[in-house]
């Protein structure tokens, strides 16, 4: 494999393994504070049940997280050297800003995880809420380094060297706004679909209790929240997308001239040459007009096309445009199942519907909403593509020098897929342990009797 | 007296991190290593408290390490850049290690029963191979042989990372957290009143923290020869640090032995926090000697001063948490600071 492309791949592997964990670990806080407090508000051990459980299993998944985090941070550094040398120049304080709010969620997240009989109820469930937060501020931080990637701000680079550097400008880059809040977003709609469909396949198989009845509530509960939301936000996006990095949106919607009437592809492949310039466009469902008239509510809004941008500077919109297509038709079609699913529980004066086309659609919008999100990443990044740092340092030039990356691309991805079975194999017989004994002196946090319950009975609780 | 300079605030800063991940961190490993003797009668009580110890407080205890790294690209991006190219082996190595230990740790508590005599020795394996390379990478910087410095620097293969002082810095870091957690593990045990555990532990860390004065002793004397400017450094301005560091030493032991585990645990973490302060002093100016000074490698010094204001503020609000954690953990209903545990059986 050539260099540059095994250090890609290594980074891609390792981004794509920790954006669901990053996910997971933003998103699962949040439905553990809410159901914890709901069962604090009606004394519900039910629904405490189902923080404890699910308390259990984000401690796995914030472990792993943890740690595979670590693996893209020493990455940024170890594959892309030069890269972190004026990301370190310019933005670097925000990583450690990040390290703080991530400070934050783990100290919060050890004291949850481990408290549940160390602390009284409220104080329980009051620390829930640095979680939440500090999962949201380290989002925030992250993403906006990555927005600042896509347009940045805060240097002037002359002559190969970088002066006047202003890390606050380079903070509030044009694109931080969209991106970061597309990007939490994203975490509570894949986190909700994703518990729900969990709760949709338990059900399908027959265990339709009160339990994952309301564990399948909270899920879709956030998501139709967070879902329109999401789609809206998207739109802003594409809106943004035209004016300030017209190659990335060219690529995704595969637009090869500039020109007005763009019309909107919906699916199909953009062959495009980047050297030559010329492309055809197959099998696509155009709509006439589209583009243009989402972007600037006129069939005569100018859209740029990748024949704007030096042949060097083209990003291929073959798989962007893929990727984008496969993101949006997952929100509308997740957003859809969300919307019937809420429609017929209060046609139905709040009766749970339980049928089994819909139970599947549930099941299905769990992967969907993840694939999304791994998609929106790869939109984002192989649209900035050939750039790294977007006009001011290739991919190609920011590369180690290091040798043998092959090896440490094989030994990493392993490392993932033994990672990823094992987990998959615990979380499951996790899932599959027996409900305990659902009485709210068994399973309410900090009281004595807890203190007392048997071996059994923990194991099944989750301390 | 001046006021330092910002880089200098931003580097002590880092230093205090790059103590704090030694101590909580490196015990964290050290009860990995002690994992691999873990045998006879006692063998399940081991590992249960070994968990115990570890459970609540490993992954903030790692955050730490996470926060050195971006504390140090972004404030010495220069000095960072030039590390992570020249040391790109030993770090990749340390890198699995920590993953490996931390999924291991994990993996094995959380059940997988069938599995789990796997995952015990991925633990106790990783947790020997982490401290060895961060060890010897430091000794690496320390030892002046980075000359080549920016990104494009090439990863150096072994002939900087794998010297005769290296090595035994690498062993010698292997001794110290072997011997942090013997003794926080005696404070574990006390609180659970496990005496035989107690006994077990205080005599490892007896046998480690001897070997930890060995090795520190055979490093020193190899300063001499094999890391000239830190040697210099050390004369110049560190050696009553470097004396204090060998008194503070003496002083964790005679406590471990008489039973004051609470007094030995406080010094074996100053004896931590005294041996990476000299090493830091006797650096003085330079960040990667004997060529890249700490002001040369900062970052602007608008950065700095962000960088600065943030810390502050994280501080603020990360130092309580904590505190909070490690008061609810490790010190609630725990042994006093002035009383005695058990103690006897042979040493050796």
């Amino acid at each position: 494999m050539p260099h540059l492309l095994a250090a890609r791949a290594q980074m891609g592997t390792s981004l794509a393994f920790h954006i669901i964990f990053s996910v997971l670990g933003v998103g699962l806080p949040l439905l553990l504070c809410i159901a914890e407090g709901i069962a604090l508000k009606r004394k519900d051990p039910v629904w405490m049940t189902l923080a404890r459980r699910w308390s259990k299993a984000a401690a796995i998944i914030f472990a792993i997280g943890a740690v595979s985090g670590t693996i893209v941070e020493f990455e940024l550094g170890l594959l892309w050297p030069t890269y972190i040398n004026y990301t370190g120049q310019i933005i670097g304080p925000l990583f450690a800003f990040e390290g703080f709010a991530f400070f934050l969620e783990a100290i919060f997240f050890a004291i949850y995880l481990y408290g549940w009989n160390r602390l009284k109820p409220f104080y329980h469930w009051l620390c829930s809420f640095p979680i939440v937060l500090g999962g949201a501020a380290s989002t925030w931080f992250i993403v906006t380094t990555n927005a600042w990637m896509n347009t940045p701000t805060g240097f002037i680079f002359t002559n190969g060297k970088l002066t006047g550097i202003d890390t606050v400008s380079a903070i509030f880059n044009p694109s931080t706004p969209y991106e970061t809040v597309h990007m939490l977003l994203a975490c509570y709609v894949a986190c909700g679909f994703g518990v729900a469909a969990l709760y949709a396949f338990s059900m399908l198989r027959g265990k339709r209790d009160t339990y994952r009845r309301y564990g399948l509530l909270l899920g879709l509960g956030m998501a139709v929240i967070a879902t329109p939301l999401q789609i809206a936000s998207g739109d802003f996006n594409a809106r943004y997308l035209a004016s300030k990095q017209p190659a990335k949106l060219a690529a995704m919607e595969g637009v090869f001239t500039t020109g007005t009437n763009v019309p909107l592809h919906i699916g199909g492949f953009p062959i495009y040459d980047t050297q030559t310039g010329k492309g055809t466009f197959y099998y696509a469902i155009a709509i006439p007009d589209g583009l243009s008239l989402m972007v600037g509510y006129d069939p005569n809004t100018q859209i740029k096309g990748l024949n704007e941008f030096a042949p060097q500077d083209r990003p291929n919109p073959l798989p962007i445009h893929l990727a984008f297509d496969g993101m949006v038709g997952s929100g509308f079609f997740i957003l859809g199942i969300a919307g019937l699913f809420w429609l017929l529980y209060f046609l139905r004066k709040r009766h749970f519907p339980e049928h089994r086309l819909l139970l599947l659609g549930i099941l299905l919008a769990g992967p969907l909403s993840f694939l999304s999100v791994e998609l929106g990443w790869m939109v984002t990044e192989e649209g900035r593509q050939p750039w790294v740092i977007y006009g001011l340092l290739r991919t190609s030039q920011a590369v180690t020098t290091a040798p043998f990356l092959n090896y440490s691309f094989l030994t990493f991805s392993a490392i993932y897929i033994v990672l990823a079975v094992t987990m998959i194999m615990l979380l499951l017989r996790q899932g599959r342990k027996p409900l305990p004994e659902m009485k709210w002196e068994a399973v309410s946090s900090g009281n004595d009797e807890s203190a007392d319950v048997s071996a059994e009975q923990e194991e099944q609780v989750g301390v | 007296m001046a006021l330092p300079s910002l880089p200098y605030i931003v580097i002590t800063v880092l230093w205090f991190a790059l103590i704090a991940y030694a101590v909580f961190g490196g015990a964290d490993f050290g009860a990995g290593i002690w994992e691999i003797l873990v045998s006879g009668p006692t063998a399940k009580e081991q590992h249960a408290l070994i968990d115990d110890a570890l459970g609540p407080v490993w992954e903030v205890n790692h955050v730490w390490l996470v926060f050195l790294v971006v504390g140090l690209f972004s404030g010495f991006p220069g000095a960072f850049a030039t590390l992570v190219a020249v040391l790109f082996f030993p770090l990749t190595l340390a890198l699995i290690g920590t993953v490996l230990r931390g999924s291991a740790f994990i993996f094995r508590t959380h059940g997988l029963r069938k599995s789990a005599t796997i995952w015990n020795r991925i633990f106790s394996f990783s947790s020997v191979i982490t401290p060895f390379f961060l060890g010897a990478g430091a000794a690496a910087v320390a030892s002046g042989g980075i000359q080549d410095l920016g990104p494009k620097t090439q990863a150096n293969l072994g002939s900087l990372w794998l010297t005769p002082f290296c090595l035994t810095i690498g062993v010698l870091s292997l001794a110290l957290c072997a011997t942090m957690a013997a003794i926080f593990l005696t404070v574990e045990a006390t609180n659970q009143k496990k005496a035989d555990l107690v006994i077990i532990f205080r005599r490892r860390g007896l046998i480690a923290g001897a070997v930890t004065a060995v090795l520190g002793a055979v490093g020193l004397a190899e300063a001499a020869f094999q890391a000239p400017t830190l040697w210099q450094g050390m004369l110049a301005h560190a050696v009553p640090l470097v004396i204090a560091t060998m008194v503070i030493g003496v002083g964790a032991a005679v406590a471990l032995y008489f039973g004051y585990y609470r007094i030995a645990r406080a010094l074996i973490i100053a004896e931590t926090a005294f041996m990476l302060g000299s090493w830091g002093v006797s650096q003085i100016p330079y960040i990667i000697p004997p060529k890249l000074t700490v002001d040369a490698a900062a970052s602007s010094p608008s950065t700095q001063l962000l960088l600065i204001i943030g810390i502050a503020i994280g501080m603020i609000i990360i130092l309580p948490s904590i505190l909070l954690l490690f008061y609810i953990f490790k010190y609630k209903g725990g042994m006093g600071l002035l009383s005695k545990g058990a103690t006897g059986g042979t040493i050796l």
